[in-house]
């Protein structure tokens, strides 16, 4: 792998599902949970993905990985093309690719011990004897923070924070290179957060890990991240640093979200804030042009006819918007 | 068991001029629940109380007692296996667990209202939304079905329900979230309550509908004086809404402060290790490189069923010295109206313990 190869790439991906009849109205259709997505993760690096409920988080990151079949599109991992490599094909890429779900109460077998569920995947893999798995089950146990003597014990003999350690050691088990980390945080007491996020940090430096760090929560993601991609109904509406993100948002989007996040200051205390109207479109019924059109304080005629390609409008700064056609411009304005 | 039960009778302390003012008021409040490794004590010794047009945000982690202090209010507690097992909670100045069922029915819903994180649980699936609100309204206000189903889709329209008159006719399947919650407030506020407890009522919504909920809340709030007891483990959500807070730890009221005092000077380690632990969305222009590590509170929250002695948060605190184990340390107002339970708050608001 060069340099320059960023460890895993996406193109123009697209993940579709068919509607049952009648569901969402008359005949079928497809709800087009991930419509063209395109990003790179370096590796070491967190990439965010945030955005509303149901705009494709989990989709995106289910498909990156595979656990999905995308409906058009590519995955290069360490430049490997790996969209429609089978299952022993497949099985290499698997072990380098991990996943850590929001709930760790529905995503840990309950019949297993804590130490089985840590186990596994390295028995699926043959990885190792019985005596050396053991060992690293307990090296794993003792990195996230879990006592020897909790082996033992099942899932629901855990607290929500410790189940989320378990899933935590079960995804490094195999050492992969990427973790997608669907919501990891968003069932946690904040004081809980705040340790589970020192962990993924700790690891990610002595490990060099990547991270796809999938989440609502901006505070946290701005916190976690180094790049920052926003979703709006199954598309990349802005993706940059984050720093660029939160001190100079372009998309109309993301500085709705960021000025409705509730900021635990009271310096922060009537700020003035965008308030967008109404609810997040169908992605059955998605409106025409920009998707965003139904709810952007900026909207024109433009938009209701004709969707903004994500663009460069400066170098690592890309934004799908028809105002920012010729460059960045700021403050945000309506065209006249 | 050598424990001291925190005694604030008047948690405004005195200091607050407009005591006249305050519509909810509960007094020790002590409710318990059977279960199989004994009695859980949820709500210990709560005192908190709400003014006219007043927001109290009431925070603290799951499990702490914030939803069972609100059901003891409307006495919502099931028995058994749960019960109140003493203190009082008065509203304008009548103690609610002294009045008949019939009196309380009176109250609930028309002197003070109470929403939900999920909605689905309070509306009718049966029944279309416009039937909900509008028979919310009839039954207490003794209108027409006419002119309460009219006042219904005004209320719906209030809440920001696009296309009220139609939608009306919607079952609540067929909303969205947002939208249901904004039904479910539409439901709470129709009867002009004078209290509305709202239990995380955004909890489970996306921050841009959070934004409309709240801001309804608030403009409630402001045109009628309704007084907001509002629950949340948000502190971004306390410090944008609330004008004073109570913060909980395994039962009990650990701190009560007005907002700016709390988040400037909190005297409690619990609050402020609470308020360590949040991500600062403004920190990536104050560290545009490696982000500084968030302050953990280790350990967790203790079991109700076996607390420790002494102070509860002793097995988590960075300050907890030998005597906080053996006693727990008394509720006691530190500066005016603001007040803490912990053995070594006057070092913490003077910050020399670290
Ligand atoms: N297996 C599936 N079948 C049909 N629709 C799906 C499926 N998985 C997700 N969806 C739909 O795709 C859209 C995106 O969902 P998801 O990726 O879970 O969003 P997010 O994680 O951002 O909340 C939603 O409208 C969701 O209902
Ligand atoms: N129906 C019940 N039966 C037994 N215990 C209960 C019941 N409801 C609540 N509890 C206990 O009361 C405690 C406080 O719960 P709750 O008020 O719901 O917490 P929260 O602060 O998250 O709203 C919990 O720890 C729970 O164990
Ligand atoms: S393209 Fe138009 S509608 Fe879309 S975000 Fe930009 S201004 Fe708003
Ligand atoms: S009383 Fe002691 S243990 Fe409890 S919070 Fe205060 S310092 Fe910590
Ligand atoms: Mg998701
Ligand atoms: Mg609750």
């Amino acid at each position: 792998m060069s340099e320059a190869t960023p460890l895993v790439e996406v193109r123009d991906l697209q993940k579709h599902f068919p509607v049952r009849r009648g569901l969402f109205g008359a005949g079928s259709g497809q709800v087009h949970a991930v419509d063209g997505i395109s990003f790179t993760i370096a590796a070491g690096e967190t990439l965010g993905l945030v955005g509303e409920s149901g705009c494709g988080k989990s989709t995106a990151g289910r498909t990156l990985l595979r656990l999905v079949q995308p409906s058009q599109g590519e995955i290069r991992f360490r430049g490997d093309d790996i969209t429609s490599l089978d299952g022993p094909a497949m099985l290499p890429y698997r072990r380098s690719m991990q996943m850590i779900q929001q709930d760790p109460y529905a995503s840990l077998n309950p019949r297993m011990t804590a130490g089985e569920i840590v186990e596994e995947p390295l028995v699926i893999h043959r990885i190792g004897g019985r005596t050396e798995r053991r060992e690293r089950v307990a090296q794993l146990f003792e990195r996230v923070g879990l006592r020897p003597e909790q082996r033992l014990a099942y899932p629901h003999e855990f607290s929500g924070g410790q189940r989320q350690r378990i899933g935590i050691a079960r995804a490094l088990a195999l050492s992969p290179a990427l973790i997608v980390c669907d919501e990891p945080v968003s069932a946690l007491d904040v004081s809980i957060q705040a340790q589970i996020i020192n962990l993924l940090t700790d690891l990610q430096e002595e490990l060099g890990l990547s991270y796809l760090f999938v989440a609502h929560d901006l505070a946290v993601v701005e916190h976690i991240s180094h790049r920052v991609a926003v979703m709006y109904l199954g598309r990349i509406v802005e993706l940059t640093d984050r720093r660029s993100l939160f001190e100079t948002p372009l998309h109309p989007y993301t500085e709705a979200l960021l000025s409705a996040v509730p900021i635990a200051k009271v310096s922060a205390r009537g700020r003035k804030r965008v308030v967008l109207s109404g609810d997040v479109p169908s992605p059955v019924n998605r409106p025409s042009g920009c998707h965003f059109h139904t709810r952007c304080p900026y909207v024109h005629a433009r938009c209701r006819s004709e969707a903004p390609a994500l663009h460069a409008v400066r170098e690592g700064h890309l934004v799908a918007c028809h105002l920012h056609e010729a460059g960045p411009t700021l403050p945000l304005a309506r065209p006249n | 068991m050598n424990r001291i039960v925190p005694r604030d009778v008047a948690s405004d302390g005195g200091t607050t001029p407009a005591t006249s003012d305050i519509v909810l008021e509960i007094e020790g409040l002590q409710t318990e629940f059977r279960s199989p490794s004994g009695i859980i004590r949820a709500v210990d010794g709560v005192s908190y109380n709400v003014r006219r047009g007043e927001t109290l945000c009431v925070v603290g982690e799951s499990g702490c007692g914030k939803s069972v202090t609100a059901l003891s209010v409307l006495r919502l507690i099931t028995s058994p296996p749960g019960r109140i097992a003493g203190g009082q909670i008065r509203f304008e100045g009548s103690d609610l667990l002294a009045m008949s069922e019939a009196e309380m029915e009176r109250i609930r819903g028309n002197e003070i209202s109470m929403i939900f994180q999920e909605p689905m649980t309070s509306l009718n699936p049966l029944y279309t939304i416009g039937r909900q609100v509008s028979e919310a309204i009839a039954l207490h206000q003794g209108l027409s079905r006419r002119e309460a189903m009219d006042r219904a889709v005004a209320m719906l329209q209030r809440v920001a329900i696009p296309d009220a008159a139609s939608r009306a006719g919607s079952y609540p399947h067929q909303l969205s979230g947002g939208m249901r919650q904004r039904v479910m407030i539409a439901m709470a506020l129709s009867c002009h309550p004078k209290v509305l407890i709202a239990d995380e009522p955004t909890t489970a919504l996306d921050v841009t509908i959070q934004a409309q909920i709240l801001d309804l809340i608030r403009e409630q709030r402001e045109t009628l004086g309704t007084a907001v007891v509002l629950i949340t483990h948000d502190m971004g959500v306390v410090a944008e809404t609330a004008d004073r807070v109570v913060v909980m730890y395994a039962g009990r009221k650990v701190e009560e402060a007005n907002v700016a005092d709390l988040f400037e000077r909190p005297a409690h380690p619990y609050t402020r290790g609470l308020l360590g632990s949040i991500p600062d969305i403004e920190g990536a222009a104050r560290h545009p490189g490696r982000r500084p590590r968030l302050t953990e509170i280790k350990g967790m929250v203790p079991s109700l069923a076996k607390l420790p002695s002494g102070c509860s948060f002793a097995p988590r605190c960075g300050l907890a010295t030998a005597a906080c184990q053996e006693v727990a340390p008394p509720l006691v107002q530190h500066r005016p109206g603001h007040w803490a339970a912990c053995w070594r708050a006057e070092q913490v608001l003077a910050g020399i313990a670290a």
